[in-house]
């Protein structure tokens, strides 16, 4: 079959949805409005641990405005990630500060809030379970003392008590390792806390009831999950739940869950009305969804001569009182904390852990940003041990072509090591910024990080239309990511010889669109790509045919370009493809094409991996981050100089894009790494309920990005590209934390590194992290015993 | 109850309660959705519009201190559906992402632009200082306004 022009694919495609944007016209879930529409309250526990004696809504029904008041009995299903542990109110126990007791809809936002404050709720106290460790002591209460009648809805992961589930990997003989004479026993620990997305468009949806179906207008990542989930809690078929999705206002993960929108249905249903919900900021800051905090012990058997002989490691994440994406983030472990480097044997385990304190969701590059921290700052740690020279250590142990990841599966290519040469060449162009520390502490760090991209099922249609445009169907979402404006048409442009500004995309609408597991993961590119690669070539196949009937020309010869179908070679020849499709509609209807993907499934050595949702990783994505560092000895303030990025994006599609991403989640990893944190009070109430205690970066908090995109790295992905906005926040905290460091000669374990912090640190008053409640035989710490087969 | 004022050049009267924030007039009574409710705090800057000639936070202006005032939104920057310069070169540039700062980025940037049309780049992102954007690590649109100073 002819080619297409492949000079088309790459170019720095401009946003279409960018001059709406900028004139503000563009309407967000939160700016839609429809006649009659209600708005909705929630009735949220001002305790974290407690039984519920009594709700009554008799005085607040009879408020002002009131139209419907949602409760646990009109939502009788449960739901969750593996484990359905989770009901959408409050059912008989409080087990979060924030969690859902009621919800009021009422012609007015303010009535609906006074009527869900006159709900009587009256509680009977119950002990707090704040911490980990908390969690994890002898005889600890249990957060679900239930835990063993939820539906499971998936196998695999061991549970018990306060543990939620638990993914552990064991691939040949550790104990052998470190019993070695020949090694060096290096241990570490570490800790962080959460990071709050602070999308701008809050969570927000706007529900209707109409013709016996819900119809959802939502800001999400995640349109069929909204509507399966929705369907679950409601108790009613998936078929009766219709999700549309305007543009969003950011998401980063926290909206790759189904969340507010039942509630907006319950009362949609009840009150006959149109409900729209919108959480005020505040919300946003105590129920968020966080990126967990996390507490990690990893110890390695390393030669002297750098060979990690075996590396064994317990990951505990807080996913507060309900499971939810933590069940799921455990499986990561396996590829990024046991990412990077050959290991000659390991042991992980990943423990999603119950507190009462609210629930944790995902956020971009979910449990790699904080693994890649302590992998990478263990590393060092092990250098200073043994003597070597970090980057020479990377050098000789970063995964290559053939080499074992932790879970068994072969890695293919050498891809870190010529991305460290990369590093090294850019290092090299442009001079050190140190002379800019002046009286200040300066430090410079080389880290590297293992991501991959979450493959996963996507499905595409599209019409070729007798204007010659072509339509693009698919339930995926713009985030503001520039995938569904860039990428997608710029692969079904380039297949279809057409202009990507020829390409109609249509918003996510689970309707008209087939399943689709949702934006994130970097997964967009590169499963809903596909699949509107595998549909642009079933358009083309036809339009071919009819077109070589028409031209009395083998479709063989035929080339699509420049909105023709041309016979290969003879520029001008043939004829438009509008007037091939015109053809078609007398001969054999309209040209429609579709296609499906999913991922292949790449092999893990069998029997390594237990209780991982994903046992290997079917594209790995590879990072390299340099930043170099002033640290003032007298406030602990630390200043980025510069900050360098050489990142493995398989094939680039539209580079300018790819940088705006990377500056942007550099940005967003620099805050994790330097000041945001939510940390929780003995009331289990996140302290930080507003952006004011919360600090995000600012523009004076910035610096440029220097960025060098590696191309060239085997993928499955269409046209040999990778997902690129997830990845570039992995690696922030782990360079910042390494090159405070090498700055300070401080042990760096904790982020964020606030300036009270750094000091402590700089001043010996810093406690070490020690995780005391992490046994160090590794087997104390799991429940369950794989079995390993060495190798 | 009515109050009025003028929202982008055009008499308007508002049956709002004297207290009710600015924004949500703009928004509700008047279907101007441009600038962005996001924290209602004051600190994120996305509601940001002109009052008097002055970028306020619309969050924080109840109403009543806007009767007989001049208001103007995102909406004016574009005359006659040409996008000003400053909007012409975040287009240019590419710079948007998610979108929902950029109705008061703008906002802050032209009314500094009209005080310092030559501004550095220090100077630029000292100016921003008071808008949250989520997305793009502000450097890229730091790029496009200087490229703007730069042309003047």
């Amino acid at each position: 079959m002819a080619t297409a022009d492949p000079s088309n694919v790459t170019m720095n495609l401009r946003r279409r949805d960018a001059r709406d944007k900028l004139l503000g016209r563009t309407r967000y879930t939160v700016d839609r409005m429809l006649p009659r529409m209600l708005h909705a309250a929630i009735l949220r526990s001002e305790v974290a641990s407690a039984r519920i004696l009594k709700i009554d809504i008799t005085r607040a029904r009879q408020m002002p405005g009131v139209r419907a008041i949602a409760l646990a009995e009109d939502a009788p299903g449960m739901h969750g990630i593996g484990i359905a542990d989770h009901p959408l109110f409050a059912s008989g126990v409080i087990r979060f500060h924030g969690e859902q007791i009621a919800a009021v809809a009422a012609d007015t936002y303010e009535q609906a809030r006074a009527a869900a404050r006159a709900i009587e709720v009256e509680l009977e106290p119950l002990p707090i379970v704040l911490t980990m460790a908390d969690a994890l002591a002898p005889g600890a209460r249990l957060v679900h003392p239930d835990w063993k009648n939820y539906e499971l809805l998936f196998e695999g992961g061991a549970r018990g008590g306060n543990v939620a589930w638990e993914a552990a990997v064991v691939r040949g003989d550790t104990e052998a390792a470190f019993a070695r004479d020949d090694v060096v026993v290096v241990e570490s620990c570490f800790r962080v806390g959460r990071q709050n997305h602070v999308s701008l468009e809050p969570r927000a949806v706007v529900a209707s009831y109409e013709d016996g179906r819900y119809h959802i207008e939502t800001s999400t990542q995640v349109p069929w999950t909204v509507r399966n989930m929705t369907a679950k809690l409601l108790g009613v078929p998936a078929s009766q739940v219709h999700v549309t999705v305007p543009p969003v206002g950011g998401g980063f993960g926290q909206k790759f869950d189904c969340t507010l929108e039942p509630y907006a249905a319950i009362l949609a249903r009840k009150s006959g009305q149109p409900v729209r919900l919108v959480y005020s900021r505040q919300e946003e800051m105590l129920t968020c969804l966080c990126r967990e905090n996390a507490e990690i012990k990893i110890r390695s058997a390393v030669t002297q001569s750098g060979d990690i002989a075996g590396r064994e490691a317990v990951v505990l994440m807080d996913c507060g009182a309900y499971g939810g994406e933590q069940i799921f983030l455990t499986t990561m472990t396996a590829h990024t904390l046991g990412g990077n480097y050959r290991l000659g044997s390991v042991k992980l385990a990943s423990r999603a852990v119950y507190t009462n304190t609210p629930p944790n969701g995902a956020f971009r590059a979910c449990n790699g940003v904080y693994n890649t921290f302590a992998l990478e700052r263990h590393t060092d740690e092990i250098c200073q041990a043994i003597g070597m020279d970090p980057l020479e250590f990377r050098r000789r142990n970063v995964l290559g072509d053939g080499d074992l990841g932790a879970t068994g599966q072969v890695f293919e290519g050498d891809v870190l090591g010529p991305m460290l040469d990369r590093m090294a060449r850019l290092r090299e162009a442009s001079p050190s910024k140190e002379p800019l520390a002046g009286g200040r502490l300066y430090g410079r760090a080389t880290v590297v990080g293992t991501w991959f991209i979450f493959v996963g099922p996507s499905t595409a249609t599209i019409n070729l239309n007798a204007d010659g445009s072509a339509t693009l169907i698919t339930a995926g979402v713009e985030l503001g990511q520039g995938t569904m404006v860039q990428a997608l048409p710029q692969i079904v442009a380039y297949e279809l010889g057409i202009h990507p500004n020829d390409v109609i995309v249509r918003n996510a609408d689970t309707d008209a669109a087939g399943f689709d597991l949702g934006v994130g993961g970097g997964r967009t590119t590169v499963s809903v790509g596909a699949a509107s690669l595998a549909a642009a070539a079933d358009v083309r196949n036809k339009i071919l045919h009819t077109a070589s009937e028409l031209l009395q020309t083998q479709p063989e010869r035929l080339v699509l370009r420049n909105g023709r179908v041309e016979i290969a070679g003879i520029e001008g020849s043939g004829m438009t493809i509008a007037k091939a499709v015109q053809h078609a509609h007398r001969l054999t209807g309209p040209v429609v094409g579709s296609g499906s993907f999913t991922n292949p499934g790449v092999p893990a050595m069998p029997g390594c991996a237990a209780g991982h949702f994903i046992d290997a990783i079917d594209i790995p994505v590879f990072n390299v981050h340099d930043c170099e560092v002033a640290v003032d000895p007298d406030t602990g303030h630390v200043e980025i100089l510069s900050y360098k990025v050489v990142q493995d994006v398989g094939r680039a599609l539209n580079p300018r894009a790819i940088h705006g991403q990377i500056q942007g989640g550099v940005t967003q990893g620099l805050g994790y790494a330097l000041h945001e944190e939510h940390t929780i009070g003995e009331d289990g109430c996140i302290r930080q309920g507003s952006l004011e205690t919360y600090r995000v970066p600012l523009a004076l908090d910035t610096v440029p990005v220097e960025i060098d995109l590696y191309e060239g790295a085997p993928s499955i992905g269409p046209l040999g590209a990778k997902g690129a906005g997830e990845v570039p926040i992995l690696n922030p905290p782990a360079a910042v934390a390494c090159a405070v460091a090498n700055a300070t000669g401080c042990r760096v374990q904790q982020m964020p590194l606030t300036p009270p912090r750094v000091l402590g640190l700089l001043l010996g008053k810093e406690p070490a992290v020690e995780l005391t409640h992490i046994a160090d035989n590794w087997w104390d710490n799991v429940l369950m015993r794989p079995r390993p087969i060495d190798r | 109850m009515s109050l009025r004022l003028v929202v982008n050049g055009e008499d308007r009267v508002s049956r709002a309660e004297p207290l009710t924030p600015l924004v949500d007039v703009l928004k509700d009574e008047f279907h101007l959705t441009g600038a962005k409710v996001a924290c209602r705090e004051g600190f994120c800057g996305a509601c940001t519009v002109h009052l008097d000639g002055q970028p306020v936070v619309s969050c924080l202006v109840p109403l009543g201190m806007a009767e007989g005032r001049e208001v103007y939104t995102v909406e004016s920057l574009a005359t006659a559906g040409e996008l000003s310069p400053l909007q012409r070169i975040m287009e240019e540039h590419d710079v948007v992402q998610c979108g929902m700062c950029f109705p008061g980025i703008l906002m802050v940037l032209t009314s500094f632009f009209q005080e310092h049309p030559r501004a550095e780049r220090d100077e630029i992102k000292a100016a921003l200082v008071g808008n949250i954007c989520r997305c793009t690590g502000y450097e890229r649109l730091v790029d496009a306004a200087v490229a703007l100073a730069k042309r003047s």
